[in-house]
């Protein structure tokens, strides 16, 4: 099978055509958005990382915004910033420049002020932007896509409903040579030893259990025993009986690859196939982690409730702006209405009363994969106005 | 006639797809298509589970094709099964499950 992308000078291949002004910290989102919002086609990339935190975090935030702009879904970027900024705008443009695409760095030392960098930033952005409007999509093999996928708002049947078909959705595209990404390693406990055994190597099977125990040390440091409290009593209210059954749910999402490795944040799979990332579970740096490591759309699958009854991705869901996320939901809040159709993408709703399989949802959530991946506009794309900054991930202590 | 899901072939439960009450026909659904029926003997609610077998003190209690716990005390096949009756194989569940209501 086939879709239609962008083919990239690095050899990956977009399914948008973005040109990215990323900022380079804080300080710089008003100058990145003000240069992205002056002209059509051009994408923001904002964020909350500020010059107060320590090494690793800094690490952190350089390879997300220098893999944010890597990413296959960007054409272009423009990095901006102040200039002082740790990572600094300049580091960050030499990352992404190692995926051969145009990218520039503007910052306001260099610069000699605010107006020469905005001028500048505006004859950048259209130079590039009549650029990549002439690119044309091309047919590419499946092998070709990585998909990301995190579930969130979890119900009693999110496990059997929304997971289960994601999880045949990463089957079926590993089986055409593709690449899938989870993550979330708090939800790994518990079911450890189960993805453990599918781990093609004893290295990566180890991996995976030291990512787990970090998680829960790191818990534990804090004074709270994950062990003890789980299922929370709202899950065992929901149905869930024990936290294997919790983890079993949670992994659904996965289907049942074998798995090829166990990355970093935000590091890229040098293979095809299925990969755990190590990272929390809070949806925007999770998902900002797996669009650093080259995924071009996101599965995002939900239960529902009241998390169903509101606008999905643009709050909660964490938005990536480079990044189309097909929303996937359970148990929608009842009574659906029409204007509730605009929150969601794929209705699984259709499992629990019977008039379709987990199979056939699959399928159709398949079928949406392809469509948007070649150029179908998520609900969330649609939608204009409000944004949401991208949260960083950190470990560290704050200044 | 209820449902309830299937999700594995290997399974002794079937996730209720709505409230079921005790004597209510369940029609089962696999991945894939209908499975069968079973008759509920007690009442299950929207998302928790029923045994489609009988399951010993000690047995295996599967869910996704895995073990989700072990059964404390014999389930009979039409049962509810939950906090009650299973415990995990891996971990102690809340101190406090004993006092909660559900």
């Amino acid at each position: 099978m086939e879709f239609l992308g962008y083919e990239r000078p690095d050899g990956s291949v977009g399914v948008r055509n973005h040109v990215a002004v990323i900022s380079s910290g804080r300080c710089a989102n008003e100058m990145a958005a003000t240069i992205a919002d002056s002209v059509n086609g051009a994408m923001p990339v904002l964020h909350t990382h500020p010059c107060v935190r320590l090494k690793e975090d800094n690490e952190w935030a350089l390879r997300t915004l220098a893999g944010l702009g890597s990413n296959p879904n960007v054409a272009a970027a423009i990095v901006v910033g102040v200039g002082c900024e740790n990572p600094t705008p300049y580091q960050i443009g030499e990352e992404i420049a190692k995926s051969k695409k145009p990218v520039e760095v503007l910052t306001i030392m260099e610069s000699k002020g605010f107006q020469n960098l905005m001028d500048r930033g505006l004859e950048l952005i259209h130079e590039m932007i009549s650029q990549a409007c002439q690119m044309q999509r091309k047919p590419f093999p499946l092998s070709y896509l990585t998909l990301g996928v995190k579930c969130g708002g979890s119900s009693a049947v999110s496990g059997v409903a929304s997971n289960s078909a994601g999880g045949q959705v990463f089957d079926r595209l590993i089986a055409e040579g593709g690449t899938a990404i989870f993550s979330e390693t708090a939800e790994v406990i518990g079911a450890t030893h189960l993805l453990a055994k599918r781990a093609v190597s004893k290295e990566v099977a180890m991996r995976l259990e030291e990512a787990v125990e970090r998680m829960e040390a790191g818990i534990k440091a804090t004074g709270v025993d994950i062990r003890g409290s789980q299922p929370t009593r709202g899950n065992i209210e929901g149905g869930l009986t024990t936290i294997e059954e919790k983890s079993l749910g949670a992994l659904a999402k996965t289907g049942t690859a074998p798995l090829q490795g166990v990355l970093e944040y935000a590091e890229k799979p040098q293979s095809k196939g299925l990969f755990f990332m190590d990272g929390s579970a809070m949806t925007s740096e999770l998902i900002a982690g797996e669009a650093a490591a080259g995924i071009q759309i996101h599965i995002y699958s939900t239960g529902g409730g009241l998390t169903s009854s509101f606008r999905c991705p643009a709050g909660w869901g964490g938005e990536i702006p480079i990044l189309p996320q097909i929303a996937v939901v359970s148990t929608p809040s009842k009574p659906r209405d029409s204007q509730e159709k605009e929150f969601f993408d794929i209705y699984a709703d259709t499992i629990v009363e019977g008039k379709e399989t987990v199979d056939q949802v699959a399928e159709r959530l398949f079928e949406e994969v392809i469509a948007v991946a070649c150029g179908k506009l998520t609900k969330r794309e649609m939608r204009s106005g409000y944004r949401e900054p991208i949260v960083m991930y950190s470990t560290g202590p704050i200044l | 006639m209820k449902k309830a899901l299937k999700i594995n072939p290997k399974d002794n439960t079937a996730t209720a797809l709505e409230d079921i009450e005790a004597g209510d026909s369940v029609k089962l659904a696999s991945k894939s298509g209908p499975v069968g029926e079973i008759k509920a003997q007690q009442a299950v609610p929207f998302g928790h589970k029923l045994a489609l077998a009988n399951i010993g003190q000690g047995e295996k209690v599967l869910k996704y094709g895995e073990v989700i716990g072990l059964a404390t005390q014999p389930i009979n096949k039409g049962d509810y099964v939950h906090v009650h009756n299973v415990e995990s194989a891996l971990l102690p569940p809340p101190k406090e499950v004993k006092q909660w209501n559900f």
